[in-house]
């Protein structure tokens, strides 16, 4: 799987999570923050991707990326191991 | 109800202050997004007046509890474990001056704990050792996890950093004295789960302030949540999170956490439906949300303080195992569980905890921003203050109707106290 791939999976999340954003283009450059989900959402974000994504990693372990780019970056490498 | 092998909690008191704000109220005051304000639960939260600290609080917390022993019970009070991160001395600890003015007997231990929000678990954990130990067979501890929030001492220009944090934060003291004869909740001995690393998401650098990241916060909480259990399940034989346990209490920076904490559970232990969450939700950690959603994070005292909230609302007709959970910043987490029953129901509601909170004085916005000003707050290290306890001129009616414990004044650092009339 592919970063762009990674990147497609954490954006089906945040649909999921946050339904009011179907129709919204969401792009690497976006941070979740940005673009209206709260701190409890976010981390549901992060929970359901690593699931759809086979990871099991400490949640510690997911901060740091400022946008959904840095962040499918991270869990990319994280699959590669 | 007295036997080998048996401790836990044989009286537990809370006191939530003397005044609030109406956090809806403040929310829209502030300009903050209503929806997400909903996510918080949260529907009052406490305002330590500056008359008010952490002793005065524990105190206020305790007293009821020690004015219903006798004086051979009183006597049997042997060691005072204050939990807090609100400390206002880096030496002398909260327990000493609250040993003094609960009128304890001077052959007690003294000290105080600090591990951010963990320190009432922590506290409570070396309490019970000490009770199942046998080493003074019919003694008793007195555990007070106190913490107060203040925003009066940070810049003019933090209102916006503190977002979320200022409605969610709130202040109060639980009480939990602790024996061999634990009519309020029994501790199941051995049964418990730690999940520790270091981290720096929330801390309290200076005196006076605090800094932290509330993301990096709430993962640190939820791998707590989840590895903490498993560490429980890996000690405790038979352990099934959905059938082994009645209620959850979860310490609780705010409800909408503790709601994601549960979710995260459900879902990767038990595999469960996001409709069964709900129902499980509802059912099973909602009740440990009562007192908490009128004050904020007590912080220490909060895992304590949804303990009493299921206790007081929840269906004790048939004893309940309680699962609960705490987490302090930094980090330190622990899962452990003990028992609850009727009569221990009986004797939280008698102490009447929900009236005492309708007595609170409701502060306008007005009032609460005249507090935030910080002027007659006093700093850590302070060496002399006198207090004005007509700050709030309508508040004090809510301390002297209960006579409560109010900071008097400071002299060459030592804090004197008096009760309200």
């Amino acid at each position: 799987m592919d970063r762009n791939a990674v990147l497609a999976v954490l954006i089906e999340q945040i649909r999921i999570v946050e339904p009011a954003l179907a129709e919204q283009e969401i792009k690497a450059e976006d941070s979740m923050a940005a673009i209206g989900l709260d701190s409890m959402s976010r981390q549901e974000v992060l929970i359901l991707g690593m699931e759809a994504l086979g990871l099991n990693l400490p949640m510690v372990q997911l901060f740091g990326p400022r946008n959904l780019g840095e962040l499918a970056d991270l869990l990319h490498a994280k699959l590669q191991g | 109800m007295s036997a080998a092998g048996t401790a836990g909690i044989e009286a537990l008191n809370f006191y939530g202050g003397s005044a609030y704000i109406d956090v809806r109220e403040l929310c829209e005051h502030r300009g903050l997004d209503m929806p997400r304000f909903e996510n918080l639960l949260m529907r009052e939260k406490t305002v330590a007046l500056p008359y008010e600290d952490p002793v005065s609080f524990a105190v206020n917390a305790a007293r009821p509890l020690v004015d219903r022993l006798s004086a051979a019970e009183r006597d049997r009070i042997e060691m005072v474990v204050t939990c807090t991160e609100s400390g206002i001395d880096f030496g002398k600890s909260l327990s000493t001056y609250v040993h003094k003015l609960l009128g304890l007997k001077p052959n007690c231990r003294l000290f105080e704990i600090k591990q951010a929000c963990y320190s009432g678990t922590a506290g409570l954990q070396m309490a019970i050792n000490f009770i199942l130990s046998g080493t003074s067979p019919g003694a008793k501890a007195l555990v007070i996890a106190s913490d107060i929030s203040r925003f009066a001492l940070a810049d003019a220009n933090a209102i916006q950093e503190w977002a979320y944090s200022e409605p969610s934060s709130g202040a109060g003291a639980v009480a939990a004295l602790v024996s061999d004869t634990p009519w309020i909740w029994r501790v199941d001995a051995g049964a418990y789960g730690n999940h520790a690393f270091e981290v720096m998401d929330t801390c309290r650098p200076g005196p006076d302030n605090e800094a932290g990241d509330a993301d990096l916060s709430l993962m640190a909480y939820l791998d707590c949540c989840e590895q903490a259990y498993r560490d429980y399940a890996r000690r405790v034989a038979d352990v099934d999170f959905r059938g082994s346990f009645d209620y959850l209490c979860f310490h609780t920076p705010f409800g909408g956490m503790v709601k994601g904490a549960h979710r995260q559970l459900m879902r990767k232990i038990l595999r469960a439906t996001p409709a069964e969450t709900e129902e499980d939700f509802a059912r099973r950690m909602a009740p440990g949300l009562s007192f908490g959603q009128r004050v904020g994070n007590t912080a220490g005292a909060s895992v304590l303080l949804a303990l009493a909230g299921t206790l007081a609302t929840g269906d004790f007709s048939q004893p309940r195992r309680i699962g609960m959970f705490s987490y302090g910043s930094g980090c330190c987490s622990e899962f452990f569980s003990g028992v609850a029953d009727a009569e221990g129901q009986r004797r939280l509601r008698e102490l009447a905890w929900g009236e005492a909170l309708d007595r609170r004085y409701r502060l306008s916005m007005a009032e609460y921003e005249t507090l935030l000003r910080g002027n007659d707050v006093i700093r850590f290290g302070t060496k002399d203050a006198q207090f004005d306890h007509r700050i709030v001129p309508d508040a004090w009616a809510a301390f002297a109707a209960d006579k409560r414990l109010v900071l008097d004044r400071v002299a060459a650092y030592h804090r004197e106290y008096r009760w309200a009339e």
